[in-house]
């Protein structure tokens, strides 16, 4: 089994990738568009310099021209059963001033395909994989997204009371001592939720020790937060902050379009059944973990990025 | 416009025999600010904004209206109020002001107009969303306090200018007539200045040095009943008080344009005004260059003066007004006689829109810089042999072609190099749309940009949001590295084009087509299997740098604001938007998203026409006035109900029975007042 790691670097200097377009909004395409870019990036920047080459200018290269793609090897890393796409050069990364100088928001993602039990180890990992590359001992707000939550609805109460029967209360609860160890071993200084409503968020304040600081919703108009949440949130001290992703950030059939074969595809994962043309096998992405770090008093963006894992299980070769 | 010390100030031609000393004192404090404050750093952002209110005297049931010249007095009573002076007081020019613990009230500044106050908060504000909350509230407090402080008939307005200054009857109170010594006006009194020495001397030496009155002229809104050519009927062409009379006889005021002839038609206009403190002087450097490609939109979005001296006039703006109002050129600067004693011709005003780049920024192409800049190059030697860079250099030592205007004897005795006053004297009086501001003397502040183009609003909603809109456009320059550079003689184009009537809707301005920045590429090592060598290579060339004429386009303030339309072949991503990707990557409670949202959405209709601005607005309502004759006259009645919808547009009973105020200002039930 090999554990794949996307990410995309720093993508506040990306360009186009980050940038709201008008009606797209809770899209997933900040991710998977400067995914993509990322990996372009990447094989552009390992592809031997052209003075190297004998041949065509890589000036040409451009995405609809896939024949064009280096090999995966040059632009991407293995170490041990981890795969990473691309390599990531943990010598460049970092900030450029000390960490207080910093508020560090990182927001985990759970996915639905993903094995309950895993998710203290995946926790640790994704959260490991922030502080190493942002290079800092700890982080200001951890805020975790369960799956199949939403703040849907025509009207506030009615999103709100159908989010009561959204998520698995066990299932999250579950999932909270991993969180709870962090923010007790310094390592996370506040937890956060996302996408609670008033009646999980009251169900799940009694009965974990530690309690989240943050909830974190997306309402379609923020002046409509459901009157229920505002009381609570008020009575309980939690911020209620917005934010404008979706919960389904990574479904596996966008996965394997990026990875795969296709002119818009990193040329990673194999499309056909003898699996020549790369890898294969059965693709479940894990966990997607977003980082910020603002310049505090600043209110300057420095870096912001994402890493996304997912677990690929080969199937044996035929040949 | 703080009030300096008092002294005894030079007429203009001994100021002449002090400038070059002036000058030279100049340089060398700007030089020790610079040794100073070069490696200032980390410095939080702060920012503050400044309204200017004019004072009017408005009865319901009286057309005259007319400008209160009681600003000393409301000064007075805002300084002795008592409840005020134990919160700490809010008049510095009158009283030591202090912090008490409770939150710092607003502070009241004089203004050049006798008739003008100014309100900033009492402390900066700085970035935390909170703070951007409490913006809208303490400019309504700002306003509170200032109407508690005047009397029952006085209002405190945010017009930028007063529509009938300087017409023909009765426009100040009390009453003062015209053509007095210092400003020698047909149309204004001397009294219409604020009486501090600084401010009458300031207009005498402008026009003195001018060789003449100032002239700012207008060009007339042409209506179906407007005669053509049209002259303005206000001209009086057989004054003989003062020399300057001869003006007019000799063509100051020609067809077709509404001529005015001081000072106080040009800096009696209300501005809104944002300064912010950088993060170090690269920071400081940086935002000034970025921001001033964006002058000249805000000054569209913001337009708000369509009439002057009782015309309805054919601009929206007042930037070109003010421009001409302080314009001290001698005809040999102008370009009209050969040069004989003065040093340059020189193309601008010291009112106008800034001439350099200083940001040392790899982006920063020399074809942006312009070609005809006048600056003193001894200056700018001494400057670089201070240890400053050419590119600053050139900066300061262009602001210090000019002279001093206002000097007063006493500061000549003695050079004080802890002290920034002859520095601040030329860089004061440098009205640029952008102003690079080092640290001053004898605090912790840092080195600032001030934004000036924005015309004042007649809300303090409207205030507000493009307050916030400025402060949250900065951060997503600094976040993103947006990239806003065109060509800065491409930028002076836009600022005029920023005065035609709706050019907000009408007119396309030069902007950059695409403000992201380059990726900086991964260093490539040659461990990846080429050719072998040992030393690794810079892995790409930076993107070729194409004509500087293929990096922007002409676009319309929608396309700016907004985004470039899915049909267009420009892919412009929008201010407002690039605004909303800041957002949506910071913590924002759903509260100040909100509040922030209705500000966004103010601008973005705006800037797509689907609300007026205040120029518009104030054009349909004398339009649909029933004593307008389609004549382009704003007479008594019009401006007095004018001025009437304004005070209620910010009164108790705001908005009943005011036309149009949904085009205006949209519905202004706030989105969020229930859930609240």
């Amino acid at each position: 089994m090999t554990r794949l790691i996307l990410s995309t670097s720093n993508i506040m200097t990306g360009g186009p990738s980050i940038i709201r377009k008008p009606g797209a909004d809770r899209s997933n395409l900040e991710l998977t568009n400067s995914l993509r870019s990322n990996f372009l990036a990447a094989q552009q920047d390992y592809s031997p310099p052209l003075s190297a080459t004998n041949g065509s200018s890589r000036d040409s290269y451009d995405e609809d021209q896939p024949s064009h793609r280096p090999q995966a090897s040059v632009w991407t890393a293995r170490d041990g059963s981890d795969y990473y796409i691309p390599k990531i050069d943990w010598a460049i990364s970092g900030l450029a001033e000390e960490p207080s100088q910093y508020d560090i928001t990182v927001k985990l993602f759970y996915l639905k395909g993903a094995d309950i039990k895993d998710r203290p180890q995946h926790t640790k990992d994704a959260v490991n994989l922030v502080l190493k590359e942002l290079g800092v001992p700890a982080i200001d707000l951890l805020i975790v997204s369960f799956p199949g939550m939403s703040f849907d609805g025509d009207c506030e109460w009615e999103a709100d009371k159908k989010n009561s029967a959204q998520g698995n209360d066990e299932e999250e609860i579950e999932s909270w001592p991993v969180l709870e160890e962090l923010h007790n071993n310094g390592i996370v200084k506040k937890l956060g939720l996302a996408e609670f409503g008033s009646e999980k968020l009251s169900r799940f304040l009694a009965r974990v020790k530690v309690r989240p600081q943050v909830d974190q919703v997306n309402v379609k108009d923020c002046c409509n937060v459901p009157p229920p949440l505002l009381k609570l949130a008020k009575m309980e001290q939690i911020e209620l902050l917005t934010h404008n992703d979706c919960t389904d950030i990574l479904p596996s059939g966008t996965l394997r379009e990026l990875l795969g074969q296709g002119v818009r595809g990193a040329g990673i994962l194999s499309e056909t059944k003898r699996g020549l043309d790369g890898m294969k096998g059965d693709l479940t992405p894990d966990w997607v973990v977003k980082y910020t770090a603002v310049v505090r008093d600043r209110g300057v963006i420095e870096n912001k990025g994402y890493f996304a894992a997912a677990e690929l299980k080969e199937f044996e070769s035929e040949d | 416009m703080g009030l300096l010390a008092l002294g005894t100030p030079l007429d203009w031609p001994e100021a002449k025999q002090s400038a070059n000393q002036v000058r030279e004192w100049g340089v060398k404090q700007l030089l020790a600010i610079w040794n100073k404050a070069k490696g200032k750093e980390r410095d939080a952002l702060l920012w503050g904004d400044e309204i200017e209110y004019l004072v009017v005297n408005y009865k319901k049931d009286n057309e005259n209206v007319t400008l209160s010249l009681r600003q000393a007095d409301i000064l007075h009573a805002l300084a002795h109020d008592e409840d005020l002076c134990t919160n700490g007081g809010c008049v510095p020019d009158l009283q030591t002001v202090k912090r008490n613990g409770g939150p710092p009230l607003p502070i009241f500044h004089p203004e050049f107009g006798r008739f003008m106050l100014e309100a900033t908060p009492g402390k900066p504000w700085g970035i935390g969303f909170k703070d951007l909350l409490d913006v809208e509230p303490n400019m309504k407090l700002r306003r509170k306090i200032a109407k508690d402080h005047m009397d029952a008939v006085e209002y405190p307005i945010t017009l930028t200018t007063y529509p009938r200054l300087g017409s023909p009857g009765t426009f100040t109170t009390p009453f003062y007539p015209p053509s007095g010594s210092k400003l020698r006006s047909q149309f204004v009194p001397d009294e219409i200045a604020n009486p501090h020495i600084r401010f009458p001397t300031l207009a005498a030496n402008i026009r003195s040095r001018r060789g003449r009155k100032v002239q700012v002229n207008v060009p007339v809104f042409k209506d179906e009943n407007t005669p053509w050519p049209w002259k303005d009927p206000t001209v009086n062409y057989d004054l003989h008080n003062w020399p300057e009379d001869d003006d007019v006889r000799n063509g100051a005021s020609p067809d077709n344009f509404i001529h005015m002839d001081a000072m106080a038609f040009g800096m009696g206009s209300c501005c809104l005004q944002i300064t912010f403190q950088a993060k170090n002087i690269t920071e400081g450097r940086r935002m000034y260059d970025q921001l001033s490609p964006l002058g000249p939109i805000l000054l569209a979005l913001t337009a708000a003066t369509p009439i002057y001296k009782g015309f309805l006039a054919d601009t929206d703006v007042r930037w070109n007004q003010i421009s001409a109002a302080v314009d001290d050129r001698t005809p040999e600067e102008l370009g009209e006689t050969p040069l004989k004693h003065n040093r340059w011709r020189i193309p601008k005003s010291r009112y106008a829109p800034n001439s350099t780049y200083i940001s040392e920024d790899n982006r920063l192409r020399k074809e942006y810089l312009d070609p005809d800049l006048i600056f003193d190059p001894d200056i700018k030697q001494q400057l670089m042999d201070g240890g400053m860079d050419s590119l600053l250099a050139t900066h300061f030592a262009h602001l210090f072609i000019r002279d001093p205007i206002v000097i007063f004897a006493e500061d000549l005795q003695e050079l004080d190099l802890t002290k920034t006053d002859h520095f601040e004297n030329l860089q004061s009086t440098n009205w640029q749309h952008i102003r690079f501001k080092p640290p001053p003397a004898g605090n912790d502040i840092g080195w600032r940009v001030e934004f000036r183009p924005m015309e004042i609003q007649v809300t303090d909603f409207e205030n507000a949001a493009f307050s916030v809109f400025i402060v949250l456009i900065t951060r997503a320059i600094l976040s993103f590295d947006l990239n806003f550079y065109i060509p800065i003689k491409k930028t002076d184009e836009n600022m005029q084009t920023s005065h035609k009537r709706d050019a907000v809707l009408n007119d396309k301005f030069y902007f950059r087509k695409n403000p992201f920045a380059i990726r900086t590429p991964r260093p490539y090592s040659a461990n990846g299997g080429s050719s072998g060598t040992t030393t690794p290579s810079i892995s790409r060339p930076p993107t070729p740098t194409g004509p500087v004429e293929d990096e922007y386009e002409l676009m319309s303030i929608d396309e700016i604001m907004n985004g470039s339309a899915l049909s267009s072949s420009n892919d412009f991503p929008g201010l407002i938007p690039l605004v909303e990707s800041y957002l949506d990557s910071m913590n924002v409670d759903v509260e100040t998203r909100c509040e922030l949202a209705a500000y966004l959405d103010l601008i973005r209709k705006r800037a797509n026409g689907s609300l007026w601005t205040a120029a518009k607005w104030i054009r349909d309502f004398v339009a649909n006035h029933e004593d307008y004759k389609k004549d382009s006259v704003v007479g008594e009645k019009i401006n007095h109900d004018l001025i009437g919808a304004v005070i209620d547009i910010e009164g108790k009973n705001a908005r009943k029975g005011i036309e149009n105020l949904d085009k205006f200002l949209g519905k202004m039930a706030k989105p969020c007042g229930g859930a609240f």
